[in-house]
């Protein structure tokens, strides 16, 4: 029996290779071939616009107050009607997030008012140095939608005056 | 029939002149006054039971008792001839048709409390009546009724007009004092009474022209002949101004404890058109209407705070059945809305939602919820402001929906008027 | 002692002085009640109804006049309606409920109401994180709002009230707080309400707008963030700012600050100043600071600032390392030995100051204080004395201000002196025109320009005035430099100290220098001495090191002995045998003294360095580094001990603290002093900077000290000098030309905020209008002045044919001086 029982090994062995070159695939081709991901994965973050092609993004740093991972740096400017990114007063003149420190907890979607910055689907993330896993506001901003313009903008005076867009049911 | 007092001379031709008043007995009770020491007349006052009749009902003997005495203090007595309250217009009819009678009053409580000058604040719409309390206080000096050592007494008073710039709060005491110091119409905080710190931080008495009206009448006739009229808290004649759906609108005077009923139906002739009463706001517009069924109440201090609401100024204001209710509490909100001073949290913001709240039920836009909230809005209101407009101006939302709900909820349910079936709006 | 009134708040017993508002007694056994419209320095008004509580007074028997007792306590009866605790004042038995539940519906209510009308942007408002609707709705508001977000009203959001602050009419509560701050405390009665009910909005009724030297106050106690400073819009939020304690370096007040920095790109990474906050200090500035010491803080971060060494090679400036210019600098100092003169100013601390002594003296050399005003060895021994507090002077006390404009020199002062004339303290004004001050003054002596000191030396027999001065309890004299030189200034202060002598080193007595710059004082007792005649020092010297001063850009005729500018050298300076001196400067700034120097060693700025200053009252009080240093700059003690170890006298460079313990040792009226005891702090009230935000504002608790009031140091060493001569008098065609202090000039540390320039204006001078139209003048015209050429103002307060120069606004002017004036 000894003798035969590295057979009986290598049979059941090559009979699993054999069974599993009849089953469903479960590796995929990346990067041919990706995967797509689930509806509240949490990649990348996208800073949004509106329509009219306005940021979202007001600088509040609340996103920056909430982060446990101290990630994100905000700073804010003041607007204009002249040279306008974001309704209201404010915007965020600088955005960086630091992405090795960056958990992808999502606190800073939680904490946005606006709803501006979102966490995204894109999970391909390389540097070559630290510095460059700092990303910038220019690679978090979202591209101007067709019918809108780009920022900053030239607005009329007494228009989009209010930061926060109001909303019709507070309990929402 | 009752014999009119203060209204006495005023349907007589040029009722506001002089020598008028002194042909039929005027400042004949200074002439009496300046023969009897201060304290008496106080006395007098108090035993009168003559009560303010600018709205508060304050006995008026006692505010003279608490005015500091000695001669060492400079005094004042402001006369209120603000006259905002919407539905009241008994201190035009005097000022305009008899403005002696009340410097005759201020002259004699001058005297009593110990002051030396004398203020008229009067409402700034009232240009007749300015004119007439310029002239009259222009011949009182001339015929020695003010100015140095009146009538050889060796009492001195000087008076002078004031007039306000348009504002409902500026009728509160305080802010017209603070008024008639240059300053902003706003309330004061109180402690300190005008009586110990008023205008220009000094003792102040101050009195409706009204009350006024009644001190030269107490004094010739005596305090027991004036608390011979009326009931047992509400002592002598009042003057009610009548107006709304009536057939004869206008000024009556009446003793007090007399019934609604009495003063629509006999005085007033009655429901225009014939129509059936439906509410009736008994002391100007802040305070709390009555319905049809409570007229029989006796028009007194006392019985208008038992049946739920205030005597007030005596303004009475008849709505008969095609009266919308809600339009009533909506309009007369938005007024106190509108003249809240803005200072305390509650009337400023308070007085705004309370009218939106109505504003909404009114134009069909309300909802159920909208009642309870006017209502609690209101219980919120009262009773934590700065001064007594906020417990006032809740008045006529509070009463409307206490005594009409179901037309309230009527306009939610059908978004139109339950009285006049329409949904315009041809008002403001 | 006022009587004690015992009382209980939410069943914790409390003995307060006798009308002690139920708000103060409580907070005093740590219980907030929220406030808006209230606040501990201003009279209550009870307008917010945010602070409405259950009030429960003992039933008193009417016929027996005793208190009705139940159960062997006595009966409480509360009221129907809520009281106010900010306006009703404690009695005894009082029972208060803050927290029962009528208490807290109405805190809910009063809430909800603000909140409806308010527009929620907290996430752009500058005061959010800091802000007292935020911190209440969170601890007392409701879960949710009755109301319907739809019907908020809306308003204008940015509207500025003047230059420096902006209103956001939208988040206004209308408490008031504003309005009353300036009417009550700063006197300026600039802002008030406008329209009524919803509609009630703030105006400012000045022409410009908002014309006040407290505004930025107004942003402190604003319990919204309806009031922000222009400087500091959007600049950053209020939990990412860190927060370094500091003393303003303005002026002579010493106002105790807090600095907030922060790291920002926009400055390339670095940490940088964003607002200057006042920090509590009852005794020197209360909890108020004003605008030029919150708004001037610029120059610390300007761009120009030095960051490097230079030395002059083949006549240019260059680049050196620290080894190099301090060799170099050490070496012509150590040759020099008795020919080096030191020249600094007060701007520096007491350390710096302490040092430079030291190295003068280890040099033989002399130790020079570049000043236009003297008298500071008698406010070193007659000054006022520890125990002294500008806010227990009242009833009894008598000051007199002789030659100071306060509302310019010295704005806080003017602000307690305001207070302590309201409390009731006799306030004698004494000057040669009128200042802003004497509105609140009971007394105001006037005389000509030139007559000061014989004036106050005959003061004390004038009748009224002279009695309020003899036979007052307590005598504050102030003296300034307003239209005096240095000897004018020095005869001055010879004379008022005359009338405090008697009374030296009783607290609250005493004499006060209004000096122009923050640490003049410190410098005086540190021994350094006034120069009249800076011209000979630099024609004498063999070397010159002057430390933050900037004696050429304020004279150019001295620079006719420097050979760096050959183009101002007048024709007989060439004849001189003397060489020129070699001169040294230690600044933060390329003045134009520097440029003629031939060595430059960079300072480091106050919010970049530890030290202390002496105030005006003679408080030692610390600062605390905020920001690091600009470029290889270094502090001014550690650059002067490093020079001095370069031959060999050891001086301490390495820790602030150890030069103070070093000033301690030597110098008398030190004696003693550590930092230790700088930092040390006692409870405050009214108690701010905490949690209750909407009490105090957001003014800074003081946990980084005091300050100590140095001992006195009772024999003078040096005697005021009798000014020499007669008094300058104007004639037909000359013009008497005085200096005045204004609040913002063209100095390096005000002109570099770009906020205040509006308010400082270019060189001008200051006319009667009758004196204007004799020259055929209006107002915005240009004079000739010595040569310079002058806006003229005009002002009816100058006296005739006297012209005004506000001194560091372009015109050179050390003393007063005739002068002739002609249109240009």
């Amino acid at each position: 029996m000894r003798v035969l029982e590295p057979l009986i090994e290598l049979r059941r062995g090559l009979w699993t290779t054999l069974r599993s070159m009849f089953e469903k695939q479960v590796t995929t081709q990346y990067p041919e071939h990706k995967r797509p991901v689930k509806a509240r994965f949490r990649g990348l973050h996208v800073l949004k616009r509106y329509d009219n092609g306005l940021e979202k993004c007001i600088g509040c740093a609340l996103c920056a107050a909430a982060c446990p991972a101290d990630a994100i740096f905000v700073e804010a400017s003041e607007n204009s009607a002249e040279v306008r990114y974001s309704p209201g007063d404010r915007y965020a003149s600088t955005y960086e997030i630091n992405l090795l420190r960056c958990i992808y907890c999502g606190f800073c979607e939680d904490a946005c008012p606006t709803e501006a910055i979102v966490l995204g689907d894109q999970y391909e993330l390389t540097f070559t140095n630290r510095r460059a896993a700092i990303y910038t506001k220019d690679m978090f901003i979202e591209p101007v939608p067709a019918a809108g313009k780009p920022t900053p903008q030239k607005t009329g005076p007494g228009m989009f005056t209010r930061s926060v867009p109001e909303m019709k049911d507070p309990s929402d | 029939m009752f014999e009119p007092i203060l209204t006495r001379n005023i349907h007589r031709p040029n009722s506001e002149k002089i020598a008028t008043y002194l042909a039929h007995g005027g400042y004949a009770a200074v002439k009496l006054a300046l023969t009897k020491t201060p304290d008496e007349l106080i006395e007098m006052v108090k035993r009168s039971g003559l009560r303010g009749r600018g709205g508060a009902g304050f006995p008026a003997g006692v505010k003279w008792g608490y005015m500091p005495k000695g001669a060492g203090i400079q005094k004042f007595v402001a006369v209120n001839t603000d006259e905002g309250e919407p539905g009241t217009f008994k201190d035009r009819e005097i000022v305009e048709r008899d403005p002696h009678q009340v410097i005759e009053g201020v002259i004699i409580a001058a005297y009593a409390v110990g002051a030396s000058r004398a203020y008229v604040y009067i409402r700034g719409e009232f240009f007749l009546g300015v004119k007439r309390w310029i002239k009259a206080i222009a011949d009182a000096y001339e015929y020695g009724f003010l100015g140095r050592n009146i009538l050889g007494s060796g009492f001195d008073l000087d008076m002078s007009v004031h007039r306000g710039a348009g504002a409902y709060i500026c009728g509160e005491e305080t802010a017209m004092l603070e008024s008639l110091e240059g300053k902003r119409g706003n309330p004061r905080l109180k402690p300190p009474y005008p009586a110990q710190a008023g205008l220009f931080g000094l003792p102040t008495l101050v009195h409706n022209i009204e009350t006024l009206a009644c001190i030269p009448h107490i004094v010739e006739r005596g305090p027991e002949w004036f608390a011979s009229i009326g009931t047992a808290e509400s002592k002598g004649p009042k003057i009610f101004s009548v107006s709304g759906h009536v057939n004869r609108p206008g000024n009556y005077e009446l003793p007090l404890g007399v019934t609604l009923r009495e003063i629509i139906y006999e005085h007033a002739g009655g429901i225009r058109g014939g129509r059936e009463l439906k509410a009736v706001i008994p002391g100007g517009a802040s305070t709390p209407m009555l319905t049809a069924s409570q007229i029989d109440v006796p028009m007194a201090y006392e019985t208008l705070k038992a049946a739920g609401s205030e005597l007030g100024t005596g303004a009475i204001v008849v709505l008969d059945v095609t009266t919308c209710m809600v339009e009533t509490a909506r309009r007369l909100t938005k007024f106190f809305a509108h003249e809240s001073c803005g200072r305390c949290t509650p009337c400023r913001i308070g007085s705004q939602r309370l009218y939106e709240t109505l504003d909404r039920i009114e134009s069909g836009k309300g909802t159920m919820d909208d009642i309870d909230r006017a209502v609690e809005l209101a219980r919120g209101i009262d009773g934590i402001t700065f001064c007594p407009m906020g417990a006032m101006l809740v008045n006529p939302a509070r009463s409307a929906i206490q005594h009409f709900r179901p037309e309230f909820e009527y306009h939610i349910l059908n978004k139109h008027c339950l009285v006049c079936k329409s949904k315009e709006r041809n008002y403001g | 002692m006022t009587k004690q009134v015992t009382l209980t708040i939410d069943g914790q017993q409390v003995a307060v002085s006798e009308g002690t508002l139920i708000v103060n007694a409580a907070k005093q056994i740590g219980i907030d009640i929220p406030v808006f419209c209230y606040h501990p320095k201003m009279e209550p008004v009870g307008m917010c109804r945010q602070c409405l509580v259950e009030v429960g007074r003992p039933v008193v028997d009417r016929a027996t006049g005793q208190v009705v007792m139940e159960d062997g306590k006595p009966k409480i009866q509360f009221g129907a309606k809520l009281e106010t605790a900010c306006t009703t004042p404690v009695s005894d038995g009082m029972v208060v409920l803050t927290a029962s539940e009528k208490a807290k519906a109405n805190q809910r209510e009063i809430l909800e109401f603000l909140l409806t009308s308010h527009p929620l942007d907290c996430p752009v408002c500058d005061k959010g994180g800091e802000c007292p609707l935020q911190n209440l709705t969170l601890a007392h508001g409701a879960p949710a709002s009755r109301f319907i977000y739809d019907e908020k009203q809306h308003a204008d959001k940015r509207v500025p009230l003047g230059d420096l602050i902006w209103l956001d009419r939208e988040r206004c509560i209308q408490c008031a707080r504003c309005i009353r701050f300036q009417d009550e405390i700063a006197g300026e009665s600039v802002l008030a309400f406008y329209q009524r009910g919803r509609a009630t909005d703030i105006i400012t009724n000045s022409e410009p707008g908002f014309d006040s030297i407290f505004s930025g106050n107004t942003t402190d106690i604003c319990p919204v963030g309806a009031l922000t400073t222009a400087d500091f819009r959007f600049g950053a939020r209020p939990w990412e700012m860190k927060a370094a304690a500091s003393i303003c370096s303005q002026c002579p007040v010493g106002c105790n600050v807090t600095l907030n920095t922060r790291r920002e790109a926009k400055s390339g990474g670095k940490v940088v100043l964003k607002r200057v906050m006042p920090r509590q200090n009852e005794a020197v500035n209360e909890i108020w600071i004003c605008d030029k010491g919150r708004f001037a803080h610029h120059f610390t971060e300007n761009e120009h600032r030095l960051a490097t060494p230079l030395a002059r090679k083949d006549g240019k400036l260059a680049l050196v390392s620290w080894d190099k210019a301090l060799g170099l600098v050490a070496g012509k100092l150590a040759d020099a030995k008795g020919e080096a003169v030191v020249l600094a100013s007060g701007r520096l601390s007491n350390e710096d100051l302490f040092n430079l002594k030291q190295l003068a003296d280890g040099l033989g050399g002399e130790a020079l204080l570049y000043t236009q005003m003297g008298g500071g060895e008698l406010t070193t021994a007659y000054g006022v004395p520890a125990g002294t507090n500008f806010a227990e002077m009242g009833i009894g006390t008598t000051i007199l201000v002789v030659a100071s404009d306060l509302y310019n020199e010295a704005p806080i002062w003017y602000l307690r002196l305001k207070q302590a004339a309201e409390r009731g303290a006799t306030l004698i004004l004494a000057n040669a025109r009128e200042t802003k001050l004497e509105k609140y003054s009971q007394f105001v002596v006037r005389y000509s320009y030139g007559d000061e000191a014989e004036t106050i030396c005959g003061l004390a027999k004038k009748a009224h005035v002279g009695e309020a001065i003899t036979s007052a309890e307590n005598l504050v004299v102030l003296y300034g430099s307003d239209g005096l030189g240095l000897d004018g200034s020095s005869a001055l202060a010879a004379a008022c100290a005359e009338l405090v002598k008697s009374r030296a080193g009783k607290p609250n007595n005493g004499l006060i220098g209004v000096w122009p710059r923050a640490n003049d004082q410190g410098a005086w007792e540190l021994g350094f001495k006034p120069v009249a005649d800076l011209k000979a020092v630099f024609q004498k010297a063999n070397v010159v090191y002057i430390a933050g001063a900037d004696p050429f850009g304020d004279n150019p005729e001295l620079t006719s002995r420097i050979p760096h500018h050959a183009s101002r050298i007048p024709q007989h300076a060439s004849r001189s045998t003397h060489p020129a001196p070699f001169i040294i400067v230690q600044e933060l700034f390329l003045t134009e003294t520097a440029k003629l120097a031939d060595v430059i060693l960079p300072a480091q700025a106050v919010t970049e360095r530890e030290g202390s200053f002496t105030s005006g009252e003679r408080r030692a009080q610390r600062f605390y580094p905020a920001v690091p240093a600009r470029g290889q700059s270094r502090a001014d003690f550690v650059i002067t001990a490093q020079i001095a170890a370069e031959f060999g006298l050891e001086l301490e460079g390495r820790f602030a603290a150890r030069v103070m313990d070093k000033m301690a040792a030597t110098v008398k009226t030190f004696a003693g002093i550590s930092y230790r005891e700088l930092a040390e702090t006692t409870e405050q009230w009214p108690i701010v900077g905490r949690g209750d935000l909407y009490y105090g504002g957001t003014t800074y608790e003081n946990k980084q000290g005091l300050g100590v009031i140095l001992a006195l140091s009772p024999s003078p060493t040096g005697r005021g000098a009798r000014g020499e001569g007669k008094p300058l008098r104007p004639d037909e065609d000359h013009w008497l030309a005085v200096p005045v202090t204004r609040l913002y000039d063209l100095g390096i540390t005000v002109a570099t905020s770009a906020l205040l320039k509006a308010r400082t204006g270019g060189a001008h001078i200051l006319l009667h209008p009758d004196s204007a139209q004799k020259l055929g003048l209006a107002a915005g015209e240009q004079v000739e002045l010595n040569g310079n050429r002058l806006e003229v103002r005009l002002d009816p307060t100058v006296p005739v044919m006297v012209a005004l120069v506000p001194r560091s606004m372009g015109v050179p002017i050390a003393g007063p001086m005739v002068a002739k004036i002609k249109a240009a």
